[in-house]
């Protein structure tokens, strides 16, 4: 049968592919930043700050596109489940994309002081870990895979295992305060991506609401939570 | 509790099957919208429930309807008292255009015998405060009912409709032919009736029913699709077809 609101589901399909790409914009922001810490690159940090405009742009279009078609389109069922996890989704990455900045900024503030091999290693397993955990949320966003979105509460343990054992890293560098003021600056670094990590958890469970109209926290700061 | 129990409902206008076995219960003091596409037997299946199908030259049906525990569709079952039971309220406001707003809030009492003049009217005050219209007319009882605007004539016959103080009252798209506050008017008075009534509305309009109903029945072809809490029907579905209707996928 023909689809009698052809133009609003055209509209959605659009939402839809921009917040992928949005996805796609913040994952290599994240990328960039960890990468401009790792191999202490100064242009590659600036670049990540230049670039969150775009990221901002795109997050105020897309909020201001999903406030109209709630308000016109009364959308309802999937469709009403789509905006709302859009809605939701679209701060996460914005958020992710703020989280990249602050790695980038930090790295600029101590591009002059001398670092940590492993600490610097550290923090590349990380940011390659909580990049695959954004991309893999954004794919099952795009593929409705209610599998994979149950898989990142396990993707992000060792992340917070990491994140856990950077200050004893960052305190490995006491003997010399400059190292030290270096580790402590990554140690927030540590915490931004553990962060980012995070934003990829939540936006698993709205692609779980997505899916089953049912929303609940995959993971609880205060309580255990099981999942199927 | 449920006050009408449908079960294996079918209906017929001559040869032309329309109501395919319903099954559905309708709890006391609660708003059910039916929805539909065109033709699906919304309107039907309304007709069904206090057995004004059958006024239809060739019409019939099969299957119970209890109300109350008792089967309306009983040969010992008087229709009228039923109807008195089981009221309705058209599409199209259909006040008596020639008689005066309280004649016509109390047309349908007058059929069941004589009151005293005093009663009438006390009941039909009564009626006229329950359909919201009292105070827009309380200056004016004597003014021929066709001089109120259409949403003022729908609100008339719904109080002509509860004068005779049904149980249940039946709206077959109430608010169809009126201007949007009017329809707003009626809708925000569906949600006033139902504490006292028990409601069930058909609608084309499904923000509507979203708006008003605590049930929603999706039927196609004659058949029930889905029947449950609104929010649900509205929000996750469990049955493709409503999903595919009440986001506009077919219509």
């Amino acid at each position: 049968m023909p689809d009698t609101r052809r133009g609003f589901h055209d509209e959605l399909g659009a939402l839809q592919r921009e917040i992928l790409e949005m996805g796609e914009q913040a994952g290599n922001a994240v990328q960039h930043a960890v990468h401009a810490v790792v191999f202490r690159n100064s242009e590659e940090a600036q670049g990540v700050i230049d670039g969150d405009d775009a990221i901002d742009a795109r997050y105020l279009d897309i909020d201001q596109r999903t406030l109209e078609t709630l308000a016109l389109q009364t959308p309802v069922a999937a469709d009403l489940r789509l905006v709302s996890a859009i809605i939701h989704v679209n701060l996460h990455l914005e958020r992710t994309g703020d989280q990249a900045v602050n790695i980038a900024k930090l790295h600029l503030l101590t591009e002059d002081l001398p670092g940590s091999d492993a600490m610097r290693e550290q923090i590349r397993e990380m940011g390659d870990l909580v990049v695959g955990m954004l991309r893999s949320a954004m794919e099952a966003f795009d593929r409705r895979d209610l599998e994979l979105s149950l898989r990142l509460p396990k993707m992000d343990d060792p992340v917070d295992r990491l994140n856990r054992a950077s200050h004893l890293e960052a305190l490995k560098l006491a003997d010399d305060p400059s190292a030290l003021d270096w580790g402590l600056h990554m140690n927030l670094v540590s915490r931004a991506l553990e962060r980012v990590g995070d934003q990829a958890v939540d936006i698993a469970e709205q692609v779980g609401f997505l899916i089953t109209g049912e929303f609940r926290e995959f993971t609880d700061a205060s309580h255990e939570v099981e999942l199927p | 509790m449920r006050e009408i129990d449908v079960s294996s409902l079918s209906a017929w206008f001559g040869s032309k099957q329309v109501l395919r076995d319903i099954n559905l219960g309708i709890e006391r003091g609660s708003a059910t919208a039916i929805i539909g596409p065109s033709g699906c037997g919304k309107s039907t299946l309304i007709r069904c429930l206090n057995r004004m199908h059958e006024e239809v030259r060739g019409a019939r049906v099969e299957g119970k309807v209890l109300f109350d525990g008792e089967d309306i569709y009983d040969p010992r079952v008087d229709p009228v008292v039923i109807r008195r039971r089981i009221g309705m309220v058209f599409q199209k406001p259909n006040p008596f255009p020639t008689m005066s707003i309280m004649e016509n809030a109390v047309a349908g009492l007058k059929l069941l015998g004589r009151l005293p003049k005093a009663d009438l009217e006390e009941r039909g005050e009564r009626a006229l405060r329950a359909a919201g219209l009292w105070e827009e007319v309380k200056d004016r009882l004597g003014d021929p009912g066709g001089r109120l605007s259409g949403g003022q004539q729908q609100r008339l016959c719904i109080a002509r409709a509860l004068a005779v103080e049904p149980d249940v009252l039946l709206m077959d798209e109430p608010a169809s032919a009126l201007d949007p506050a009017s329809t707003l008017r009626i809708e925000e008075l569906v949600t006033e009736l139902k504490d006292r009534y028990t409601v069930v509305i058909v609608t084309h309009n499904m923000q509507q029913a979203a708006r008003v109903a605590d049930w929603t029945l999706f039927m196609l072809y004659g058949e029930v699709v889905e029947f449950g809490p609104t929010n649900k029907i509205f929000t996750t579905p469990e049955d493709q077809r409503t999903e595919d209707y009440v986001t506009g996928r077919f219509g």
